[in-house]
């Protein structure tokens, strides 16, 4: 599974955020202070310039806190009417025309349409409202000192905190407004896309193999690239296994003596599990505990594996586990890869058998284990595995699953490979126990809310640079900010010099002498001053990204095209993280307009 | 007395400096300046003598190199002064894509006033600029004089106590420019002080009290409108039911001083001729300047 990032629950993270926060704010704002009375000290002496910025601060607070909300509001009102006539309404235009498009190349026979489809109309959304903010926020300030209008305009009882307070929150209606119908549109647009349905008639289906006489199987009619196995009771009744992520429903409808069959839209298709993670640790070949699984030298380290046919496993430790949560038995899901060492003889891919694996359940205090479950797996699909709360020892014993294997809501899950040199690779989040799904409806407007707060920070970001800066400067600023933001990460670990080849001037050396990545650079003055050069960047890399908004982490589109619920716990950091960045923004904002010379 | 000092500027210079801090233009140099409440002053010069930059340097929109300026005894970085105060900039800066009611309603808003006071306020002033039957239409479809009187209206919206005018009478037709004279007289009698700058010699001389007179940043004269206009060194008699008698005594008195009679009384110059005379004076003696007030104060003349 791609959700791999644990979510620390609020009680550790706000005072943790709080605290690095208050330091990067509190520093900046010394740092700012002390600037400005250097500055004021040069030209006046510096006993007047702690009056001057005595002065400024006190008449700053007192601008930033009598905020008059009935102007704050005809500004925004002002800044939505300009936006409009910026002809917002072409950004939608494209925006359905992109869809237009989409339709022809987006195809539902894939093997995740969902995925494929959220994901797009995800990411396109984003793109064009983050876009759109970008050039809204950071034009419209200096087109208003250009025009002069801004004249007009402060030369009224208006604070400058007004002005920025102001064309935030209008560009934020402006653009709620666009993102709640864009959303209302791409849902319609995958829903459409991706509903289908199959036909089915009495001469598809044959009696079952391996049944008496009592059941039918057949296979339904291909559409977007897939058809349904059906098993049919004959007493009535059917089912219709899962193909591509989705099931239909089945109504048999007697007519005489014919039967017809009609299957209904996809289901199990756009949904919201809510996964209940456990912790994992292994077990070795010989059963003993390890921290990680055997590496089979794959690139990517993120799975540990297990060997097949030894006591080697993957145990997840659940806790919580309750009888009123589960009163059923638990439902587990995995996804596991499988890395095998031979390939049965196949010649068609979709029938490769599957390699068998078991599931067991253990009760961690009286260590009594018993095997739940053998099944087939498939490299990457995801099952889902049930476990029931009756459950047969090997010695006929029955056992309870809450009585006798969970102690103190406490369990494990262990999975191992059974065929001897298979593997199976297994990481934390690939098993979970999911406890039950939540309304897809909402978690696709969570997702939207996720580019609601990347709009808002583009937006915060826009207005704070085109209090300083020239219409065009401001732009590139403002996408300077947003690229930084998006690849912040990667710029932490360039500063702290974890990439290879060095900072960004040793890369261009290296570049420029068509040297590779790897190998010393040969000593000198040139490689001295580059590896110097990079030293400082590496702080303004370091200081650029502990300030700028980590924008990725802010995209929820992975968990809604991979169908897992946006847990309020995640909705609620970001939203603490969104405003903390926007205080200090605003802040920063007013002062700078605060000390603009408006008529220049 | 003090507190009848509405607008008072302190050695106001201002020096504009290219992006590198470099000095590119002196607009103005040590002003010093007091207008007195409930009077017209008005503030003269030829193009680029700096009228404007003081204008703004009063208001806020630019920062003084040094001195400073007082408006209601308020620093220009005050936010509070704006309240009693309406200006109309040089050429209306206005939103073109508004129409003239959300126009107004919306400098309105920025007084923080309630709804019912702006509707009120909105409908005089459109109706009071003549422009009824062009309310709902964008400023973009406006003349040039239409903007211009939507901005006049816009300076008014709070009912302001000092009003800042930058050559009001631009872009207005022979009846506009009557009806703007008019109006700024009407202000004044209801109380109110005006400032306004203006190169048009005509409308200064109908309409100001007093008047400054600026060139290169300097300020050349200042005072009364009437008294500027006198010619002290000259009697001007004019007279009429003096009988012979009385008109050869008055000869002799003059004939006895060497003089000779045309007729009696100050006659006044035009406001033209004396600003061109200024203007001349100061080309050939660059750096003189008008401190104080009164006419004892002037330049002398010859
Ligand atoms: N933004 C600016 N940057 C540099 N110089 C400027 C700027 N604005 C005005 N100046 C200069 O300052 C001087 C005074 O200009 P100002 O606009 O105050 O003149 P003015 O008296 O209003 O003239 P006009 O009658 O043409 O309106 C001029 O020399 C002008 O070139
Ligand atoms: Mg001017």
């Amino acid at each position: 599974m791609v959700i791999e990032t644990e979510i620390l629950p609020l009680s550790i993270w706000l005072p943790w955020g709080l605290l690095y926060w208050l330091a990067v704010v509190g520093g900046a704002a010394f740092a700012a202070v002390l600037v400005g009375w250097l500055v004021a000290a040069l030209r006046s002496g510096p006993v007047a310039a702690l009056r001057m910025t005595g002065r400024t601060l006190a008449g700053g607070a007192a601008d930033l806190v009598l905020i008059s909300p009935r102007r704050v509001w005809a500004l925004s009102w002002l800044a939505v009417k300009e936006s409009i006539r910026r002809r917002v309404v072409v950004v939608f235009a494209v925006f359905v025309l992109i869809l237009l498009f989409a339709g022809w190349f987006l195809d539902p026979g894939s093997n995740q349409p969902a995925r494929l489809y959220l994901s797009f109309v995800l990411t396109a959304t984003s793109y064009l409202v983050l876009l759109l903010a970008l050039f809204l926020s950071s034009l419209s300030l200096p087109g208003d000192i250009k025009n002069k209008t801004l004249h007009t305009v402060v030369t009224k009882p208006v604070r400058p905190s007004e002005i920025v307070l102001g064309r935030i929150l209008g560009f934020t209606a402006m653009g709620t407004f666009l993102l709640v119908i864009m959303g209302l549109v791409s849902y319609v647009f995958v829903v459409r896309g991706l509903s289908h349905t199959h036909t089915l008639t009495g001469a598809d289906l044959q009696p079952a193999e391996q049944s008496a006489g009592d059941q039918l199987s057949g296979r339904t009619s291909r559409v977007h690239q897939h058809r349904h196995e059906v098993i049919i009771d004959v007493a009535g009744g059917g089912r219709v296994k899962m193909e591509q992520g989705h099931w239909h429903e089945l109504t048999i409808k007697k007519s005489g003596e014919r039967s017809i069959y009609q299957l209904g839209p996809p289901k199990g298709l756009l949904v919201a599990r809510v996964p209940v993670y456990g912790k994992l640790h292994f077990k070795d070949r010989t059963g003993k505990d390890a921290e990680k699984g055997v590496n089979v030298g794959d690139e990517w380290t993120y799975r540990s594996y297990i060997e097949g046919g030894s006591l080697a496993a993957a145990v997840w430790t659940f806790d919580g586990v309750t009888e009123a949560k589960f009163p059923d038995g638990l439902p587990l899901e995995l996804t596991i890869e499988v890395f095998r060492t031979y390939k049965g003889d196949t010649s068609d891919p979709e029938d490769i058998p599957g390699i068998l694996g078991s599931l067991a359940v253990r009760n961690p205090k009286t260590g009594e284990m018993v095997e739940a479950k053998i099944f087939t797996a498939k490299d990457f699909a995801t099952d889902l595995q049930f476990i029931p709360r009756k459950l047969q020892t090997a010695d006929g014993r029955t056992l309870d699953l809450f009585r006798d294997l969970v102690a103190d809501g406490r369990v494990e899950i262990w999975l191992r490979c059974l065929p001897r040199a298979q593997y199976f690779g297994a990481a934390q989040p690939d098993l979970y126990l999911r406890a039950h799904d939540a309304s897809f409806k909402v978690n696709f407007a969570k997702g939207y809310l996720g580019i609601w707060f990347q709009m808002v920070l583009v937006i915060g970001i826009g207005v704070l640079f085109s209090t300083f800066l020239s219409g065009p400067v401001a732009v590139m600023a403002t996408l300077g900010a947003l690229l930084g933001g998006l690849f912040s990460q990667f710029m932490a670990r360039l500063a702290t010099g974890e990439v290879i080849g060095g900072g960004p001037f040793e890369a261009f050396i290296r570049l420029v002498t068509q040297q590779n990545l790897v190998s010393e650079m040969e000593p000198g003055l040139r490689t001295t001053v580059a590896q110097m050069l990079d030293v400082v960047m590496g702080y303004g890399l370091w200081a650029a990204a502990a300030v700028l908004p980590d924008f990725g982490s802010f995209s929820f589109a992975d968990y809604v095209a991979y169908g897992f619920d946006i847990s309020p716990v995640l909705m609620l950091q970001c939203a603490f993280r969104v405003l903390a960045f926007l205080l200090p923004v605003f802040v920063a904002a007013y002062f700078f307009l605060k000390m603009r010379e408006v008529a220049k | 007395m003090k507190s009848d000092i509405v607008v008072e500027t302190r050695n106001l210079t201002k020096v504009y400096r290219d992006f590198w801090g470099r000095q590119k233009v002196r607009a103005l140099k040590a002003l010093d300046l007091e207008v007195r409440q409930g009077e017209i002053f008005g503030l003269l010069g030829p193009n680029g003598s700096g009228k404007t930059t003081t204008v703004k340097l009063l208001l806020g929109l630019l920062f003084p190199t040094s001195g400073q300026s007082l408006i209601f005894g308020r620093d220009a970085s005050d936010v509070r002064k704006n309240e009693r105060i309406g200006y109309l900039p040089e050429e209306s800066y206005l939103y073109r894509f508004l129409n003239a009611e959300e126009t107004l309603d919306f400098y309105g808003r920025l007084f923080n006033m309630p709804k019912a006071v702006r509707r009120q306020r909105t409908f005089e002033l459109i109706e009071l600029m003549g422009l009824g039957w062009a309310r709902r239409r964008q400023l973009k479809e406006y003349s040039k004089g239409m903007v211009r009187r939507i901005g006049l209206a816009q300076a008014l919206i709070n009912d302001p106590e000092l009003i800042l005018l930058d050559e009001p009478t631009t872009g207005l037709d022979p009846i506009g420019t009557r009806e703007m004279k008019d109006l700024i007289l009407r202000l004044r009698d209801e109380g109110k002080t005006i400032l306004m700058c203006s190169h048009l010699l005509a409308d200064v001389q109908d309409v100001c009290d007093r008047i400054g007179i600026l060139h290169q940043g300097e300020l050349k004269e200042l005072g009364r409108v009437d008294s500027l206009l006198k010619i002290r060194d000259v009697t001007e008699i004019r007279a009429s039911g003096l009988n012979h008698q009385a008109q050869e005594e008055i000869k002799q008195v003059i004939e006895r001083h060497d003089g000779k009679l045309l007729s009696m009384g100050n006659p006044t110059t035009t406001l033209e001729d004396l600003f061109l005379r200024i203007i001349r004076e100061s080309e050939a003696h660059p750096g003189r300047r008008v401190r104080g007030e009164g006419p004892g104060a002037q330049v002398n003349r010859g």
